[in-house]
């Protein structure tokens, strides 16, 4: 009986994965078919794609500058890793006869999207088996058992690997996508309980971009609380109706709830973040070392510093982007910019608490929200890091079956992401625009964000505070 | 209290804006007709809305210097046109003496005429120098002559382009003219010492074409091109290589340079035409300003011409107009209802007067027609167009005189009427101070003297396209709550209630993928070697007919469908919410790149966008209402398929004389050889939403 059951079942399975290897593939090729084509497309200059921290051409010029030794940090040309520098720079100089100038560089970032597709895949399978565990443990097994869809590991890679913005941001070799590689690593890494795994990852997304560092909150609750769970209250409930149920029942039972209900609720285990923190401390340790070592001959870490979290701090750079604060910047008086960059970055940090109060049961979500968040309210943002949140969002497709304004979302981000070149090419090429058209996008792309982080964690006081900052920074500029 | 707390319950409090979004959506149907309607008689009011020009930059006071031209420069101008139209030595040889002996620095500037190319997305993209296509005989080389005169107030940073297109094989008396005009114009300019700017006279070698003739000379001042060997092993192939003839020329021992010469940026440049037959009326000028894709130069640049035309030398300014909507009796009808309702306005309140005369009306609305029309085709309407690619304000002025050029009695006196005029714009231009920045870029002329900003014509636009967003948004709502009910029985079918949508965004999507095939086409019809425009028409449909065959089958495959379900009740609803968007996020895109064609096309699409829904339920409700719907929805159907439409567009601009099929295969050539983001889209918005909305009439539901 059972192995009749079980062979539908595996057949199912197997031409599941066939499909899903074959989408794989496809997306392979896809990109290097784009890469093929012709230069008119010139991706990696689109100021949607490439910011001044994530540019391949500023990571060339880092470079040369290096092995003539200088700095690389020397005249604000470049401002990412000097361990970027040492795997990629050498790759941006090497031309192979009648190849595309940037091949190998675009072959790295097409290897580093698939590894990160294949890591959100194993992410979404640990979450599921997470998930179906707490179900079963509620007591609702056949929800998990119908759900007949694809897996939302398998979903969420597939998501991710043929999204046109992942596509651009790879085709156009912003460094994103190694960022967004070690973000997920440290996501994978807190599922899969590897606290030297994830430590390693938050620190090289830190040192690539700063913002990941926030990631930190529920990286410490993945380790202590384990992955996403329903809410604790949920489980008491639960035990408390069978408590009443069984009331005539013998007291072994009550026993055996007692403890289960002990097990899932599992206190706070504090050996594996203490883990998780000591590797955190002896990889930066790490990477520390390698950027001195990199950069002893030049003024030192310091420079570094300076010139990477410095530049994404104190946002020097102003050309657009398809952030707001750019412009915002640009209009500001001199001397309110140290207030105003005070607020802006404080936005985050005001965000953190309330969000990690919230859905603390539920840190992999917690984490994903956090991305969403810094991508929309960072300095330099690009198209790439929207890739990462909206790949991501597949991990969590069962629990947002119900999403509200999902038609709205897409059109608006077809149109968006349609417009903005338009709106720059009319402020650049023909002249006939000026910079408050390619704003125009710009806010609108911030409006769609805000109603995003509004239909996943549906707190109107978030979005209130969310919508306040935005248009007082209208009401601002007005 | 409790009372109290039940009634909150029940009615929870919507704010007012929700509300008001809430009614727009539930009375869709009575909103989208009255703002499709609004927003027809929105367009209509246009003329009457159009405002008077105004110069807006302080900078220019035109006209505030007297003319400086004399008889005498016309005199030395009409020696300099018989001896280009008798002497015996090549003509640009001609013009090269004459302009080094004005003390110009004269180039040489020699390309080969570019073949047609399919730049899909050169709009969009930035303008790159131009690939230079191999294996060109030598005897279609080109020579254009640009003399410059350097200012001697100015820095050599700013320029001003004078243009004079002529054809060198056989100048005619027009061209001859034009270059006579110029070269008074040049002759003055090289003696005055108030210029600021540097003067650039480009004498075109229009034999191929005064366009390309043009663009490959500002290719080569704006965007050089580093690999010229095959010019120069070219130049062998030429006996009379003109460069080193001129270094022996008496003339210009000093201005004898072998490489190409610049000036500094361009503040304008002004295109002089006259035309080769005489108009028997009087003198005027017309002025054609469109460039590539609907851009125009800055306003002030018009005003300019038509201030000093107008008031200083006594030109009749036009700009082009349909004369097939002058007599048309509806247009008539309609600026008489229009006067009549103005003199009641007026005798209600004389501060009012909005209202004008009825052939003024007519008037207006037949230029403004022909502005949208020209704008909206995306081509240029002169070799001007090729300055508006590098941000340089250009325009056309073509000037017609009352006798034919070549039994002209008063030729003196035309040239120094036209040369003052150009005197007085270049003078103009050269007082300004930064680029043309202070007036519009972005109108509609409905006269000479008037326009029509962004800001108005906007709103018909808007009022025609609102409606879009409100019934995509009323379908999704009704097929989101009907699947909802109707799938409520099992479980795993609600799980996907919120992205029901995505399969039909699938299927629009593979139809849009469609159109953009569509528009590839041609790209390769076009190596078809002896072919007539009606069997490459033919070709075209039956390809993409078999494409679109291709892309059913293969839509319809096991691949595709997850769960090969019955057509469902509510599924064209949501099949026709996702068409009514991306129509909606097409035609905003198309305004913002080409106002003019997302105007027509919205005219042509959103109706039958609107209208849709499967003839079938039409015939099932058997009552007078659903009968006339269903015949509505089949005449505008056919009325948006592109080729039809085309027709139509024509027939109400232009004439329908003489049309056939292969017409509207030559119209898209000349759209794509353009590079007009018109073709775009109508490749890749209307005809797959017009696709789409064919599919829904004839939904098997």
């Amino acid at each position: 009986m059972s192995t009749k059951t079980e062979t539908p079942v595996k057949k199912k399975n197997q031409k599941k994965i066939q499909c899903f290897w074959s989408w794989v593939i496809g997306s392979v090729i896809l990109r290097l078919i784009i890469i093929y084509f012709p230069k008119n497309l010139n991706l990696s200059s689109r100021p949607e794609v490439s910011t001044p921290l994530t540019s391949i051409r500023r990571l060339a010029e880092g470079y040369w500058l290096k092995q003539s030794s200088m700095s690389p940090y020397a005249g604000s040309m470049y401002h990412g890793s000097p361990l970027l520098l040492t795997l990629l720079g050498p790759l941006t100089v090497k031309r192979i006869e009648g190849q595309p100038d940037h091949l190998l560089c675009s072959l790295v970032f097409v290897i580093a999207d698939v590894v990160t597709a294949m890591l959100i895949c194993a992410a979404g399978k640990k979450l599921q088996a997470a998930y179906s565990s707490s179900l079963q443990s509620i007591g609702l097994h056949h929800l998990s058992e119908d759900s007949d869809i694809l897996p939302s590991g398998d979903f969420a890679a597939l998501l991710y690997l043929w999204n046109p913005f992942t596509i651009v941001a790879c085709v156009g070799l912003s460094t994103s996508a190694i960022e967004n590689l070690m973000v997920v690593v440290t996501l994978y890494g807190a599922c899969a309980r590897l606290a030297p795994l994830a430590a390693f990852g938050w620190v090289m997304a830190t040192h690539l971009s700063l913002y990941p560092a926030i990631l930190i909150i529920p990286v410490i609750l993945l380790f202590g609380y384990g992955p996403d769970a329903p809410p604790r209250k949920l489980f008491r409930q639960r035990t408390n109706l069978e408590v009443d149920d069984s009331a005539s029942g013998d007291r072994s039972c009550l026993e055996d709830e007692l403890v289960n209900e002990k097990r899932m609720l599992n206190v706070f285990s504090w050996r594996p973040v203490v883990l998780f923190l000591f590797w955190a401390l002896l990889w930066s340790s790490y990477v520390l070392v390698l950027c001195g070592i990199y950069v002893q001959q030049h003024s030192g870490l310091q420079e570094m510093f300076k010139s990477t979290y410095g530049f994404i701090l104190t946002i020097q750079d102003l050309s657009p982007n398809i952030g707001v604060f750019w412009y915002f910047f640009a209009e500001v008086f001199d001397f309110f910019r140290s207030f105003f960059l005070i607020v802006f970055h404080g936005n985050i940090l005001l965000m953190i608490l309330p969000l990690a109060l919230r859905l603390n049961h539920r840190p992999c979500f917690l984490a994903f929200v956090y991305i969403v968040l810094s991508s929309m309210l960072k300095s330099y943002p690009s198209v790439g890091d929207s890739a990462l949140y909206l790949g991501l969002l597949g991990l969590f497709a069962y629990e947002l079956k119900d999403m509200q304004f999902s038609f709205f979302l897409f059109s608006g981000y077809v149109g968006v992401s349609l417009l903005s070149p338009v709106m720059h090419n009319l402020w650049i090429w023909r002249g006939t625009g000026n910079a408050n058209f390619y704003f125009a996008t710009a806010i609108g792309y911030a409006c769609l964000q805000v109603l995003y982080l509004f239909s996943l964690i549906s707190g109107p006081l978030l979005v209130l505070i969310l919508l306040l900052s935005l248009f007082s920074l209208l009401l601002f500029l007005n | 209290m409790v009372e109290n707390d039940s009634v909150t319950e029940k009615k929870p409090r919507i704010r007012p804006i929700v509300r008001l979004g809430f009614f727009l959506i539930s009375h869709s149907n009575y909103v989208s007709l009255l703002c499709f309607l609004s927003g027809i008689v929105a367009l209509l009011l246009l003329p009457i809305l159009a405002n008077n020009t105004y110069i807006s930059e302080n900078a220019l006071m035109p006209g505030s210097a007297n003319s400086m031209l004399s008889t005498q420069h016309v005199s030395h101008a009409n020696k300099f046109i018989n001896d280009l139209t008798h002497s015996d030595i090549e003509s640009h040889k001609t013009v090269a003496q004459y302009m080094s002996a004005l003390d110009a620095e004269v180039t040489y500037h020699k390309f080969y005429p570019q073949l047609n190319q399919f730049h899909p997305l050169h709009f969009f993209t930035s303008s790159d120098s131009g690939i230079i296509s191999k294996n060109i005989s030598c005897s279609s080389l080109g020579i254009n002559v640009a003399g410059i005169i350097r200012a001697p107030r100015g820095d050599g940073k700013e320029a001003i382009v004078l243009v004079t297109p002529y054809n060198p094989k056989k100048v005619g008396p027009g061209e001859a003219l034009s270059l006579g005009i110029a070269y008074s114009v040049f002759s003055l300019l090289s003696r005055v010492t108030w210029l600021a700017k540097d003067v650039i006279w480009l004498v075109a070698d229009s034999q191929y074409g005064e366009y390309s003739a043009v663009s490959a000379w500002l290719r080569e001042y704006q965007a050089p091109v580093f690999h010229e060997a095959e010019i120069v092993n070219s130049e062998t192939c030429n006996d009379s290589i003109a460069i080193s003839e001129l270094g022996q020329n008496p003339y210009s021992d000093r201005n004898s340079y072998g490489g190409f010469r610049r000036a500094g940026t361009m503040a304008a440049a002004l295109v002089i035409k006259v035309d080769e037959q005489g108009n028997h009326h009087e003198d005027s000028l017309n002025i054609y300003p469109e460039a590539s894709n609907g851009q125009m130069p800055n306003l002030d640049l018009i005003n300019i011409v038509n201030y000093l035309g107008v008031h200083k030398t006594g030109f009749r300014i036009k700009v082009k107009k349909m004369f097939s909507l002058l007599g048309s009796r509806w247009l008539n009808t309609l600026g008489g209802i229009f006067e009549s309702l103005g003199q009641i306005a007026r005798s209600l309140n004389p501060q009012w007067k909005f209202g004008i005369s009825a052939t003024e009306y007519v008037e207006g609305a037949a230029t403004l027609a022909s502005s949208m029309y020209s704008q909206g085709l995306g081509v240029p309407t002169g070799s001007h167009g090729a300055f508006r690619d590098y941000q340089v304000d250009a325009i056309t002025l073509k000037i017609s005189p009352k006798d034919s050029p070549t039994k002209m009695i008063r030729r003196n006196d035309f040239i120094l009427r036209g040369g003052r005029l150009i005197e007085g714009v270049i003078r103009s231009i050269n007082n300004l101070l930064e680029k043309f920045h202070q007036s519009f870029f972005l109108y509609l002329l409905s006269s000479s003297s008037k326009y029509v900003s962004v800001g108005v014509y906007m709103i018909p636009f808007a009022l025609l396209v609102a409606p879009l967003p409100i019934v995509a948004a009323s379908l999704h709502a009704d097929a989101s709550k009907s699947t909802l009910q109707s799938t409520y029985s099992s479980e795993v079918e609600v799980s996907h209630k919120s992205w029901k949508w995505l399969n039909s965004a699938r299927k629009v999507l593979v139809i849009h993928l469609w159109g953009a095939v569509v528009s590839l086409l041609p790209y390769f019809l076009y190596q078809i070697p002896n072919s007539t425009p009606t069997t490459n028409f033919t070709v075209w449909g039956i390809l993409s007919a078999f494409s679109l065959i291709i892309l059913y089958f293969i839509l319809g495959s096991p691949i595709f469908e997850a769960a090969p379900s019955q057509p469902e009740k509510g599924e064209w609803a949501s099949l026709k919410s996702v068409t009514i968007s991306t129509a909606f996020i097409g035609l905003s895109l198309m305004s913002v790149i080409n106002f003019a064609t997302a105007e027509i096309g919205a005219l042509l699409i959103v109706p039958i966008c609107l209208m849709a829904r499967p003839l079938k339920l039409d015939a099932q409700a058997r009552s007078w209402r659903a009968l006339l719907r269903a015949t509505c929805n089949l005449a505008l159907g056919f009325i948006a398929f592109p080729p039809v439409a085309y027709f139509l567009v024509k027939g109400a601009f232009e004439d329908f004389n003489g049309t056939n099929v292969g017409d509207y295969w030559n119209w898209v050539e000349s759209l794509w050889t353009w590079n007009s983001a018109t073709y775009l889209y109508v490749g890749i918005v209307h005809l797959p939403c017009w696709a789409l909305c064919i599919h829904i009439l004839f939904h098997p539901c």
